[in-house]
C-alpha cells in the first residue's frame, strides 16, 4: 500500500498520504472526524450505511469517504466546511432513526453506541417522521451467545462482513432485500463460532447483544482496565469491565502487533471462574480437617516439611512471568531441588532451548507478512485462536498455507492439509526435506517447491502435537533453517512461554542455560548462588517420584495432576503416597481429599504482573480489582515460603523480579548441534490404531466453569472422530456409538465418520463433559487403541 | 429425502464445473431445485449449500434475495404481474386482480387450491415500453388488459402455451426453471 505519497486537500488543510489511503482515514490524521457507521479500519470498505458522505470539488455528487481513495490534488469538504455535507449527513441520520425505537434507556448500547454519540454531534434535533415505527419479535437468539435485536439494526453489515472476511466463519447473512433485508441465519442453525463475540462488539448500534451482558450494567457504573487476556499464549489486549467487584464484561483492544481488534469467545466469555462459590481463598491447613489458617502459619508448617526434605514441583500453564521467575528461583536456591516442570508433555531438543533462549523469532505481524506458512502439530482455531486468524489474514494476502496435522483444522478452507498419524509427523517432515532436492508432485513437495520459494518469507509454526516425539520439532525447526524460514515452537497455555524463559523446567534455568552446563549454570548462579547441578525429574517422572515414597513435599502449583496430565492412575498413587502435599491455585476440587496444605492465589483479574505470548513478547496483565479473602498473586506466596525457610529472594517486588530477570532472560545464542535424527523408525503400537486428544478451545478446563452461554454455545459432547475407512473395517456408523478401549481404559462415546483424521488416527476432545479422557491414557497424549460397534449406554453410562 | 437425484447431482456438478468459483453456481442450482420441488425448501437450499460448500446462510441470502426464487410452494404456472410505476399508469393493479380472479384465488392466497396458479405481484420486470407487463413462467406478455389476461389463464387451464410478447415459452414453471438452470435449452 505504501506507494507514491499522494497530496490532498481536507477542508483547505493540505495532507501527504500513502496511494491507496481512503479519504475517510486522511481525514482522521488531519483529526477530522466523519461520521460512520460500517466502515471499520479491519475489514473492507463497504459503503452500506452511507453516513459518511464528502464533498470532493469537481464531482457532481457527493461521495462516501469510506469508499474513496485518494487522488493527487484532490480537495475535499467535509462537514466542517460543506453545509451540503452537513445537510446530508444529518438527512442520513434522521434516516436511519426513522425504524429505529428509542429505547436508548434501556438498551446495553446506551451510553456507549455510536449511533447515539453521532446522532448528538452530527444529527438533527428532531424527527419529521411521526408514523408508527416498524416492531420484531426480539430478541432473536443467534446462538446462546448472540442475540439480535432487528429494529435497531442499521445494516451496515459489520458484523457479516466480520464473518466472511475474518473468521469465515459465514453463519450469519444479510438475507431478503429492499424494506425486507435483514441480517439472519439460516433455520436450525447455531451460530457456532468461536469468534462470534466480535461481532458485538463492533456492530455500531445496540442491534448485536451478548447474553451474559443483557441488562446487567451501564457504561458509567463500570470501572475499566485494560489488561491481558490470560486464557491462552495469544496474549490479546483486553479491557476487563468490573462493577461492583465482579468482571462483567471483557472487551477486545485495538494492538495491531498482536491481535488486531479480535479476541476469542473463550476470552471474552470465560470470566466467571474467580467469582464462583468452590473458589477458597483463604490458606488452609489439614488438622482435624482442612482449616483455615493465616498464611504465616500454613507457610510455617509447610517449610517445615521442606527444611531437609525432598520437593517436588508440577506447575500448570497459569503462571505470570514473574511467578514462574519466583519459583524457579525458589527451587534452584531455597528448595535444592531441580525437580519442577510446567510441562504437560515432554519437549526436549534444540527447538525447546531456542524457544526458552530467544524470543520474537516470528512475531504476528511475520505472519503476516508471509507467503508460505507451514503449521504443524497445531489446531490453530482451537488451541490459538487469535493467532488462527492471522494465519488466515495473511492468507488472504496471498500467503500458501499449509498443515500437517492428525486432523483437519478450520484452515480447511484457506490451506492445503496434510493429514498425518500421530507420531509420523517427522516422517512427513522428512519427506518434505527430501522433496526440497527431489522435487515431485506429492503433497510434501508442493510444500517444499512453497518454502522454498517463500525463502525468508517462510513461516513454520510447530505445535503442541509434536511434543511428545523426541526430536520431531526439531525436524521441524531443521527444515525451516533448510529454506531460511522462521521458525516458531508455538506455546498454548498463557504461562508456558513465560516458564519456559524462567526455567520452570527440570534441566533448563533462566534464559535457556543447561543444568548441566557448567559453564550455563554459572552464569545463573553468578546471580543467585549455588544451584544442584544433577538434572531433575520431569513431570512424570515427579509423578512416579511421589508414586515411589521419594519424595517427602509435592507442591503443586495452579495444576490438577488428575486431569491435566496423561496418567491419572500414576497421579493417584502419587498423591496418595506422597509425604505431603500442597495445593496453591483458586480451588481445591478433587485434589481436596489429598491436600495438607492450601494456598489461595490470586486470579489473573486481580493481580499486576507479564505474561509472554508464543511469540515472546511480554504483554502486562493489570488488575481489575482486588484479590478476594486472603489470596495473592502467587509469586508473593513463593517470596513468603522462602522467607519462611529463613531465605531472601531478594524479589520484593514486580519491579525487583523484572530487574533481576532481565539480564538473564536477554536473547542468547544457543550452540548449533545437528539433530541426530534419522535412525528411529516411526513409533509402533500393537493396537492398529492410535488414539490422540487434544483440548479444545471450550472445555471442562477450570477457567471455564461458570461460563455457563459460552458453553451452550460451543461445548461439544464427547465424540470419537474416525476415518471412513476405518469405520468401514469395523462396522461402525457415523453417529453411532463405538467402543474405545486402552490399556487404561475404555468409554463408549458416539463416532463421527469422514476423512476429518487420518486413516488410523482416532481423535477424542481432551476434556469435554463426562469424559475425563486423561482415563483413558496411560502417560502420554497418544495411546494405541481398539474399537468396536457399542450398543447405546444406559443413561447413566453415557459419556 | 434428497431433492435431488443421483442423476440431478451430476448435474449439479456439471454446472458448478463451469465456474471458476462454486460459489458462482448459487443461482442455477437454486433453479435447479426449484425445478423439482417448484418452490425452494429448506432441505433444497441445505443439498445446494453442501454442493457447493457453502454456510446454508450464503445460499438462502442470495435465495432471499431474488424474487425468481420461490420461499413457498407454487402451482404449475407462476404468474407475475409487475405493479409498479410505469405498469401501475397503465392498468397493472387491474391486470393483477383479473389474474388473481382467473386463478380463483381468495384474499391472502398465492397459489391456487387446484395447484394450476401462483399470482404474485411484481416490482419492475424491466419492459416498460410493453406496460402492463404480465410474466408466464418467467415469459413475457407485454401491453396486457384484464381480458387479455383472463384469455391466457384460460388457456393455461386447458393446457396449451401461450405464445409470449417474443420468444418462446416454456411449458410450465419447473420446465422454465430447469432451462434458467442450464440443463435444458427452450425448444
Amino acid at each position: 500500500m505504501s506507494r507514491e505519497p499522494v497530496t490532498l486537500t481536507i477542508d483547505g488543510r493540505e495532507i501527504t498520504v500513502p496511494a491507496g489511503t481512503l479519504v475517510i482515514r486522511a481525514a482522521e490524521r488531519l483529526g477530522i472526524e466523519i461520521p460512520r457507521f460500517c466502515d471499520h479500519p479491519f475489514l473492507a470498505p463497504a459503503g452500506a450505511c452511507r453516513q459518511c458522505y464528502v464533498e470532493i470539488e469537481g464531482q457532481a455528487k457527493l461521495v462516501t469517504s469510506c469508499t474513496t481513495r485518494v487522488a493527487p490534488d484532490m480537495a475535499v469538504r467535509t462537514q466542517v466546511t460543506s453545509e451540503l455535507v452537513r445537510r446530508a449527513q444529518a438527512a442520513n441520520l434522521e434516516f436511519l432513526l426513522l425504524n429505529h425505537p428509542l429505547d436508548c434507556p434501556v438498551c446495553d448500547r446506551g451510553g456507549e453506541c455510536p449511533l447515539q454519540d453521532q446522532a448528538l454531534a452530527f444529527g438533527p434535533g428532531e424527527s419529521r417522521y411521526i408514523e408508527p415505527k416498524r416492531t420484531y419479535r426480539k430478541p432473536i437468539p443467534l446462538s446462546p451467545l448472540v442475540n439480535l435485536d432487528r429494529e435497531r439494526c442499521v445494516l451496515c453489515a459489520r458484523c457479516t462482513r466480520f464473518c466472511d472476511e475474518i473468521s469465515g466463519d459465514r453463519f450469519i447473512e444479510l438475507y431478503d432485500r429492499g424494506a425486507g433485508e435483514r441480517v439472519s441465519i439460516a433455520a436450525g442453525e447455531d451460530f457456532r463460532s468461536p469468534f462470534s463475540g466480535n461481532t458485538i462488539q463492533i456492530c455500531p448500534v445496540g442491534a448485536l447483544t451478548a447474553t451474559p451482558y443483557r441488562f446487567v450494567a451501564r457504561p458509567f457504573d463500570l470501572s475499566s482496565t485494560d489488561s491481558t487476556c490470560a486464557h491462552c499464549a495469544a496474549g490479546c489486549a483486553i479491557r476487563v469491565d468490573v462493577r461492583r467487584g465482579k468482571v462483567v464484561r471483557v472487551l477486545a483492544r485495538d494492538d495491531v502487533e498482536v491481535n488486531d481488534a479480535w479476541i476469542c469467545d473463550k476470552g471474552r466469555f470465560a470470566f466467571a471462574a474467580p467469582d464462583r462459590p468452590e473458589r477458597v481463598t483463604t490458606p488452609l491447613v489439614r488438622a482435624r480437617g482442612l482449616e483455615p489458617a493465616s498464611f504465616q502459619e500454613v507457610l510455617g508448617e509447610i517449610a517445615a516439611r521442606c527444611r531437609g526434605g525432598r520437593v517436588g514441583i508440577l506447575v500448570g500453564g497459569r503462571l505470570a512471568d514473574e511467578d514462574a521467575y519466583a519459583l524457579s528461583k525458589l527451587a534452584r536456591t531455597v528448595l535444592g531441588t531441580n525437580d519442577l516442570d510446567h510441562r504437560r508433555a515432554f519437549h526436549g531438543g534444540r527447538a525447546e532451548l531456542l524457544a526458552a533462549a530467544r524470543p520474537m523469532s516470528v512475531t504476528y505481524r511475520d505472519v503476516e507478512e508471509a507467503a508460505a506458512i507451514l503449521v504443524v502439530g497445531l489446531d490453530a482455531e482451537q488451541e490459538l485462536p487469535i493467532l488462527h486468524l492471522r494465519i488466515r489474514k495473511a492468507a488472504r494476502r496471498g500467503a500458501r498455507v499449509f498443515v500437517l496435522h492428525a486432523r483437519r483444522t478450520r484452515l480447511h478452507d484457506l490451506g492445503e492439509h496434510l493429514l498425518v498419524r500421530p507420531g509420523h509427523e517427522a516422517f512427513a517432515l522428512e519427506r518434505i526435506r527430501e522433496a526440497l532436492a527431489a522435487g515431485g508432485d506429492g503433497p510434501e513437495a508442493r510444500i517444499a517447491a512453497a518454502l522454498a520459494e517463500a525463502g525468508e518469507r517462510a513461516v513454520v509454526l510447530a505445535g503442541p502435537r509434536l511434543a511428545e516425539h523426541p526430536l520431531a520439532a526439531d525436524v521441524a525447526l531443521g527444515l525451516a533453517e533448510r529454506v531460511g524460514a522462521r521458525f516458531a515452537l508455538c506455546a498454548r497455555r498463557a504461562g508456558d512461554r513465560g516458564a519456559l524463559r524462567a526455567g520452570v523446567h527440570p534441566t533448563l534455568l533462566p534464559g535457556g542455560r543447561r543444568v548441566t552446563d557448567d559453564v550455563e549454570r554459572g552464569q545463573v548462579e553468578a546471580v543467585w548462588g549455588p544451584i544442584p547441578a544433577e538434572p531433575g525429574r520431569d513431570a512424570m517422572g515427579i509423578l512416579r517420584a511421589a508414586a515411589g515414597r521419594e519424595l517427602d513435599v509435592l507442591y503443586l502449583v495452579g495444576v490438577d495432576p488428575l486431569r491435566d496430565l496423561p496418567d491419572p492412575a500414576l497421579a493417584r498413587r502419587a498423591l496418595a503416597n506422597a509425604g505431603y502435599t500442597v495445593i496453591q491455585g483458586l480451588e481445591l476440587g478433587e485434589l481436596e481429599p489429598y491436600a495438607d496444605a492450601f494456598l489461595p492465589a490470586a486470579a489473573a483479574a486481580e493481580r499486576d504482573g507479564r505474561v509472554t505470548t508464543w511469540e515472546g513478547r511480554p504483554r502486562p496483565l493489570r488488575a481489575a480489582r482486588a484479590p478476594l479473602g486472603l489470596s495473592r498473586p502467587d509469586w508473593e506466596i513463593f517470596v513468603g515460603l522462602a522467607e519462611a525457610l529463613g531465605a531472601d529472594l531478594g524479589l520484593g517486588s514486580l519491579e525487583a523480579i523484572r530487574a533481576e530477570a532481565e539480564p538473564l532472560l536477554a536473547p542468547r545464542e544457543v550452540p548449533v548441534r545437528s539433530s541426530a535424527w534419522g535412525a528411529a523408525g516411526p513409533p509402533q503400537w500393537i493396537e492398529e490404531r492410535v488414539l490422540f486428544t487434544y483440548p479444545l478451545l471450550v472445555d471442562e478446563g477450570r477457567l471455564l466453569e461458570g461460563a455457563t452461554e459460552l458453553k451452550a454455545a460451543l461445548e461439544e459432547e464427547p465424540f470419537a472422530e474416525i476415518h471412513r475407512e476405518d469405520a468401514e473395517a469395523l462396522g461402525v456408523a457415523d453417529g453411532g456409538w463405538v467402543r474405545v478401549r486402552t490399556s487404561a481404559g475404555d468409554a463408549v462415546v458416539r463416532a463421527r465418520v469422514g476423512e476429518t483424521v487420518a486413516p488410523g488416527a482416532v481423535f477424542v476432545p481432551f476434556n469435554q463433559p463426562g469424559l475425563p479422557v486423561a482415563e483413558l491414557l496411560a502417560g502420554r497424549f497418544t495411546v494405541g487403541v481398539h474399537l468396536e460397534p457399542a450398543a447405546e449406554p444406559a443413561a447413566e453410562e453415557v459419556a | 429425502m434428497a431433492v435431488l437425484t443421483p442423476e440431478l447431482r451430476a448435474q449439479a456438478e456439471a454446472i458448478v464445473a463451469r465456474y471458476p468459483r462454486p460459489r458462482s453456481a448459487i443461482l442455477p442450482l437454486l433453479y435447479l431445485v426449484q425445478s423439482v420441488e417448484g418452490w425452494v425448501s429448506p432441505e433444497g437450499l441445505r443439498e445446494v449449500a453442501e454442493l457447493l460448500g457453502l454456510r446454508t446462510a450464503e445460499v438462502e441470502a442470495v435465495a432471499t434475495f431474488y424474487t425468481m426464487i420461490r420461499p413457498r410452494p407454487t402451482g404449475r404456472h407462476v404468474v407475475n404481474v409487475c405493479t409498479n410505476l410505469s405498469c401501475a399508469l397503465r392498468g397493472g393493479r387491474d391486470v393483477y386482480a383479473a389474474a388473481r380472479e382467473a386463478a380463483g384465488l381468495r384474499p391472502g392466497e398465492e397459489s391456487s387450491a387446484d395447484g394450476l396458479f401462483t399470482v404474485r405481484e411484481e416490482e419492475c420486470l424491466g419492459a416498460c415500453d410493453g406496460a402492463p407487463v404480465m410474466q408466464v413462467d418467467f415469459a413475457n406478455h407485454e401491453r396486457v388488459t384484464p381480458e387479455r389476461a383472463r384469455e391466457l389463464l384460460d388457456a393455461l387451464r386447458r393446457g396449451e402455451v401461450p405464445a409470449p410478447s417474443r420468444g418462446a415459452a416454456p411449458r410450465d414453471f419447473r420446465h422454465a426453471c430447469r432451462i434458467l438452470a442450464g440443463v435444458e435449452d427452450l425448444a
